[in-house]
Order: C-alpha cells, then sequence, then structure tokens
C-alpha cells in the first residue's frame, strides 16, 4: 500500500467551529498507530475509530504526547500551511502503521497518516515526522 | 452575474525517518535539540558529542496524485493518463523500497533505498527499479528460505 495521508472530516468540522466563533480547538497532541499490516488512511476516521483495525498506541514511547513543535508557514498565499515536527522514541519493539495529529482535548484527529510499510520500532529507535497541511491550494 | 471561485481542498503530507537511538560516528546517545530552520522551529536527535544523527533506517514519502487535466484534448487526456501511471509505479516502488529497508535494517543496503532519494524520473526507470528490487527482495527471502529448511 502506498503511503496515505489525509485531513480528516473532523479535522475540517473543528476548523467550521472556529470560523463559526464557536469553541474550536487546535493541533498539539500526536500518537503513532498500531496495526500489523499497513493501513489506509481515510476521510471518515476519527479520534476513537482510527483507519482499519488500527489503534493508538497506549505505551513504549509512541503513545498519545504533545506534538514537539507547531507552526506556521507559507505555501501558496500567505500563512496557508501549518507545520508540525516530532520526535517518537520507542522504549520496547512495536510496530507503527501511521499517526494521528490531534487536538488538544485528545478527541478529534485532525490528519491521519498511514506509512507505506509497516515500521518495527526497537528499543531506543527514534521516528521524527515532518508533516504539513496546505490548506489554500490554489 | 453570479460567480464563484473554486479553491482546491486541502493537502496533507507527511514524511517520516525512522533511526536507530546511537550515533552513527561515535555510538553516543542521542538527545532531542530545537532549532530554527528559517522561521521554523524544528526538532531533531543529535549526538551531543560530534553532532552526528542516528543510522538511518528508512524515510518514507509522501506522493502527491497529479492535478487532473486542464483541457479535453487527446494530447491533455494522454498526458493525464501518463502521470498517473507513472505515480501508480513510483508509489509500488517506494512501497517495496521502504519494506525492503524496513526487513534489512542491519544489513548493507544500498542508501538510496533507505533515504528514498534518487527514485525513478520516468515510467521505463520505475518497472526498471520495481523489477529489480523485487529481484533482490525475493533472492533474499528465498535464500532465508534455503537456510532454514537445511537439515542440522
Amino acid at each position: 500500500m502506498a503511503q496515505t495521508q489525509t485531513v480528516t472530516d473532523t479535522g475540517i468540522a473543528e476548523l467550521i467551529l472556529l470560523w463559526r466563533e464557536e469553541s474550536a480547538t487546535g493541533m498539539e497532541s500526536i500518537v503513532a498507530l498500531e496495526m500489523a499490516t499497513p493501513c489506509t488512511a481515510a476521510v471518515g476516521s476519527t479520534f476513537a475509530d482510527p483507519a482499519d483495525t488500527a489503534i493508538h498506541h497506549t505505551d513504549s514511547g509512541l503513545e498519545l504526547a504533545a506534538i514537539d513543535t507547531v507552526g506556521g508557514d507559507t505555501t501558496n498565499t500567505a500563512g496557508d500551511t501549518i507545520t508540525f515536527d516530532h520526535i517518537f522514541t520507542a522504549t520496547a519493539t512495536k510496530n507503527v502503521a501511521g499517526i494521528h495529529a490531534c487536538n488538544n482535548d485528545d478527541d478529534v484527529a485532525f490528519v491521519e497518516c498511514c506509512f507505506n510499510a509497516v515500521i518495527a520500532m526497537e528499543d531506543t529507535d527514534t521516528l521524527t515526522i515532518d508533516g504539513e497541511v496546505v490548506v489554500d491550494q490554489a | 452575474m453570479e460567480s464563484s471561485i473554486n479553491r482546491g481542498s486541502f493537502r496533507a503530507t507527511v514524511e517520516a525517518e525512522h533511526r536507530d537511538g546511537y550515533c552513527e560516528n561515535c555510538e553516543a546517545a542521542l538527545e532531542k535539540e530545537f532549532y530554527m530552520d528559517g522561521e521554523r522551529k524544528r526538532v531533531r536527535m543529535i549526538c551531543p558529542k560530534c553532532g552526528g544523527q542516528g543510522r538511518l533506517i528508512a524515510k518514507s514519502v509522501s506522493i502527491q496524485a497529479p492535478s487532473p487535466p486542464q483541457c479535453v484534448r487527446i494530447k491533455c487526456l494522454v498526458r493525464f493518463a501518463s502521470a498517473i501511471a507513472f505515480c501508480g509505479l513510483l508509489t509500488i516502488y517506494h512501497r517495496k523500497r521502504f519494506t525492503y529497508a524496513e526487513r534489512n535494517r542491519h544489513k548493507k543496503i544500498p542508501q538510496k533505498y533507505r533515504t528514498g532519494e534518487n527514485s525513478p524520473t520516468n515510467i521505463r526507470q520505475a518497472i526498471f527499479a520495481i523489477i529489480k528490487l523485487t529481484i533482490i527482495g525475493g533472492t533474499r527471502q528465498w535464500h532465508k528460505l534455503k537456510l532454514s529448511q537445511t537439515p542440522g
């Protein structure tokens, strides 16, 4: 399976909440997805129900954590891009099939990514995530 | 007259770099370091002694689908079909390359399979690269099978 990544429906709904001046949340957390085979990212995935049969890692350095850096950037028009970087450091042998970039309440997954293949992490291995979302794709 | 300007969709891009936790130069344990890349604050794992990084195991690549054709002439459609075919082949190449690099994390393999750089740039190159990866990946598996079946 190719690497797939997408902004989820719930991520867009959260953005619309902001435009409506309703209570909305920002990108702040990240978690690795656990699955024995590669998953396929889907727009309908949610924080509680990731792609395919993937589940969130809950330990070993791959669990939900604050994203190391979140920033803004420009791709086509000024300020149309959000960037995020994070490093997971594994403390045990685990499979990682993808990631969820989530909100600060930890109940909305903004971005879901499923890697080209399952990453076999061993103790002390690091996984550096370099992500961006371009909203204005003129 | 009513009119609206349609904007494109959201585009997410994610790259993941899998490295081991020890410096490739001096074997020291790595530490997390924040740094500025232009105006962007970034993070990396770096050796506190020599500034080296961990050994790269595999790096994923995000492939975006080609833009839809802007005209309906045969030439445009053929060009679009060709771009779609190349995108599909490139996807297969990177999947095979990534899997091969992960399976051979402790072995010496060409660095291009770990980094994803120097990837095919046209359909012909992609086909040859996929065949090559299938052969070398398959040969290793066949060799392992043969060894495991050897009595004693």
